[in-house]
């Protein structure tokens, strides 16, 4: 039994070791399979400071990606709140077809979204990366799932006690779901970190490029240096990890609709 | 404390929010459907204001221009150099290059097409030659006809220009060079009693008996391919002056004898161990950089992944592709990918973007030099006659390959492509997987055909 755990999670950790690995070695190195680590670490750093500007992508991927999820968040989780506590049969129907958009792949809205935002002149724009996906059918049927736990005995008590609904909200259901919170955010910010296709049509000026469009630069051009490209897998990993660590408790228990 | 930072978050993005639903509510109805299709009719008059004042590249009416294309060390690299020797006459003149690898390209152009948008392209992009004609085929309205641009282009390889010239008009000026070389380790050739020159100008057949020499004497074959992709069959192919297509852009693979024979030489070689497949580019390079084999066969770009193997220097020489056994018109030329410059109907200052590559790309010694050391070869005949291309290269031996692969190019016989060229490599690409796995050949070809034709309908 153990066994098998233990070579199930070695082809699961093995792939992130040998990123990291190979980040210290050199490309031809890389390419021969050597699995140690190198002394090729700062060198490989210095190659992709040089080869491109890591900074600036960093930079714009986390503002990119940690607006959205401000934005997506409270948005979304507003609209599962409102369809689960205030729901009738209109707004059922209604959350039923926001459902069926999860079925269109994103890539068929791609060329309108793309005109209207070429026209709104939203190219190269932080309101051009997170508008299209603002609110989610996902995040918002999670919200609405987690809203199903919340007590509504609380709800009634604060509105006798003279509690506005908006207050009900911001005081009392953002509050008890801190975990569907938590969990939520680890996903919008992880999709957001990672997506490619959307900002790659959308961003055509150098200074708008994001990590995951950095990392694509890299595996261009007739030699690939692998070293300095694990490099930037890794450090292009490492904030989505960072969060997942952090809210990783949280995760576990919004995944399964806990309420505190 | 938590609480009232959290208000204010929540606060500041709610205000942000609704600027994004209001802004969305007021342009939105700016695109109806009616709108779009009227667009779509007259894309580049239309659109060409709206880019003015979008795109920095076309701000005002000074001399810049924006580029896209994908290699910092090699095609970025060529272009921030031109933009210097175009600059000694024109001190006005800028580049906006935006490093954008190929795939993105295709996508970037593909959208902007198929919305009528074309106003986010540049003004000039790096196309791969593989997908010229399909894009001009598929995107009449991107590329701008430059047969009368001022571009000399009897001055390069035809093998090349053949790529991006569709119904006799002109739309590329050709970069890079992807004449065939085949490289060798010298040292292991000369365990089984051979030298390079042993390879220079062979068939087919004497390669195979040389690499069965090289075999039993090293246990090495002469070369690895990548199974699933047919490179090496296509450069056989070219080599023969024969295509997958018909001049008239009909398929030509059934009774296409010549590549009949190609198939059957790989075969051979494959089963001879001569020729060993691997699974993946990555073990390709791989294969060669450790000395797996002693050799290989490809565009003259991949001597730039060879000498990253800095140990083998001196180890390794170039010289031209066997030539095929029965086909008429066979040669040892060939061509492996490459890239040619396109200027977009997006472009402000046309007249500006074919005067700087008339006189950079398509006429100055001095850049070619210059970029020569970054493994950027020309096809621009006069290039090759220059001292910098002379030079010896002591990685190969102290061999002038610069001149060499100059001299290569133009002896490359033209390859017909069309629009499904891709789908026809893959198409084939199954074809030799079948039959070296023992199925008929007549056969995969046929069903190959087939395959073909049906994504042409």
């Amino acid at each position: 039994m153990y066994l098998f755990l233990c070579i199930v999670s070695f082809i699961s950790v093995f792939p992130l070791y040998w990123m990291v690995s190979a980040a210290t070695n050199k490309s031809a190195d890389v390419i021969s399979g050597r699995l140690i680590p190198g002394g090729y670490f700062m060198e490989n750093l210095n190659n992709l400071l040089a080869a491109q500007n890591i900074g600036r992508a960093f930079g714009n991927s986390f503002k990119y990606a940690a607006i959205l999820t401000i934005v997506s968040l409270l948005v979304s989780s507003l609209a599962g709140y409102g369809f689960e506590i205030f729901h009738d049969k209109a707004k059922d129907t209604l959350m039923s077809i926001i459902l069926l958009a999860m079925m269109v792949p994103f890539v068929a809205t791609m060329i309108p979204l793309f005109q209207m935002f070429s026209k709104a002149g939203w190219l190269n724009t932080t309101i051009g990366f997170i508008l299209p996906t603002i609110s989610t059918p996902f995040l918002i049927m999670m919200f609405r799932q987690s809203a199903r736990s919340f007590p509504h005995d609380i709800m009634e008590a604060a509105r006798i006690d003279g509690l506005s609904e908006i207050r009900i909200f911001f005081q009392m259901f953002i509050p008890t779901m801190r975990s569907t919170y938590a969990a939520a955010m680890t996903i919008t910010f992880m999709n957001a970190w990672n997506s490619y296709l959307w900002p790659k049509v959308i961003m055509t000026d150098a200074n708008s490029q994001t990590m995951p469009m950095v990392v694509a630069n890299l595996t261009e051009g007739y030699v690939t240096d692998y070293g300095m490209l694990m490099l930037a897998v890794l450090i292009c990993t490492l904030p989505t990890a960072v969060v997942f660590f952090c809210l990783q408790n949280a995760f576990a228990e919004g995944i399964t609709g806990a309420v505190k | 404390m938590k609480r009232k930072i959290l208000a204010a978050l929540l606060a500041s993005t709610m205000v942000l929010s609704l600027v994004g639903c209001g802004g969305g509510s007021a342009e939105t109805p700016a695109a109806p459907a009616a709108d779009s299709g009227a667009a779509e009719e007259a894309p580049a008059a239309e659109e060409a204001p709206a880019a003015d004042a979008e795109t920095p590249a076309a701000a005002g009416g000074d001399e810049t221009l924006t580029v896209w294309c994908w290699d910092p060390a090699f095609n970025m690299n060529a272009m921030y150099e031109a933009e210097k020797v175009y600059q000694k006459d024109h001190p006005n003149f800028k580049l906006n290059v935006v490093e954008t690898p190929w795939d993105d390209i295709q996508t970037k152009v593909t959208t902007a097409a198929t919305s009528g948008d074309l106003s986010t392209l540049p003004d000039i992009f790096l196309m791969q030659d593989n997908a010229f004609q399909k894009n001009v085929l598929a995107f009449p309205d991107v590329c701008m006809d430059l047969t009368n641009s001022g571009v000399d282009f009897s001055q390069f390889a035809a093998g090349k220009t053949a790529y991006s010239v569709i119904d006799g008009k002109n739309y590329g000026v050709p970069f890079d060079n992807g004449a065939v070389v085949a490289c060798y380790r010298t040292d292991l050739l000369e365990q089984a009693g051979l030298t390079i020159d042993d390879f220079t100008d062979i068939t087919f057949d004497q390669y195979l008996e040389n690499g069965k020499k090289v075999l039993e004497a090293t246990g090495k074959p002469l070369i690895s391919m990548q199974a699933g992709e047919c490179d090496l069959i296509m450069m056989m192919l070219q080599s023969a002056g024969a295509s997958l297509f018909n001049e008239d852009g009909t398929a030509n693979i059934v009774g296409n004898d010549t590549l009949k024979t190609v198939m059957e030489t790989y075969k051979s070689l494959k089963d001879a161990g001569v020729l060993t497949e691997v699974n993946s580019w990555d073990e390709y390079v791989g294969d060669f950089v450790s000395g797996n084999v002693a050799g290989t066969i490809n565009g003259c770009w991949i001597m730039a992944s060879i000498q990253t193997a800095e140990d083998q220097s001196g180890n390794w020489a170039i010289t031209n592709m066997p030539s095929l056994v029965g086909a008429s018109g066979a040669t040892n030329y060939s061509n492996n990918g490459g890239s040619s410059w396109a200027v977009t109907t997006n472009c402000a200052n046309p007249d500006l973007a074919c005067d700087f590559l008339a006189s950079t790309f398509a006429g100055s010694n001095e850049l070619y030099d210059n970029i020569l050391p970054s493994g950027a070869l020309a096809t621009w005949a006069p290039a090759g006659d220059s001292s910098a291309y002379g030079e010896p290269n002591e990685f190969f031996g102290g061999d002038a390959v610069s001149a060499k692969i100059v001299d290569f190019a133009t002896k490359v016989p033209t390859n017909i492509t069309g629009a499904y060229y891709y789908e026809a490599r893959n198409a084939v690409a199954t074809a030799i997987t079948n039959y070296i796995n023992g199925s008929d050949l007549e056969t995969e070809l046929q069903t190959a055909e087939q395959t073909i034709n049906f994504n042409m309908q």
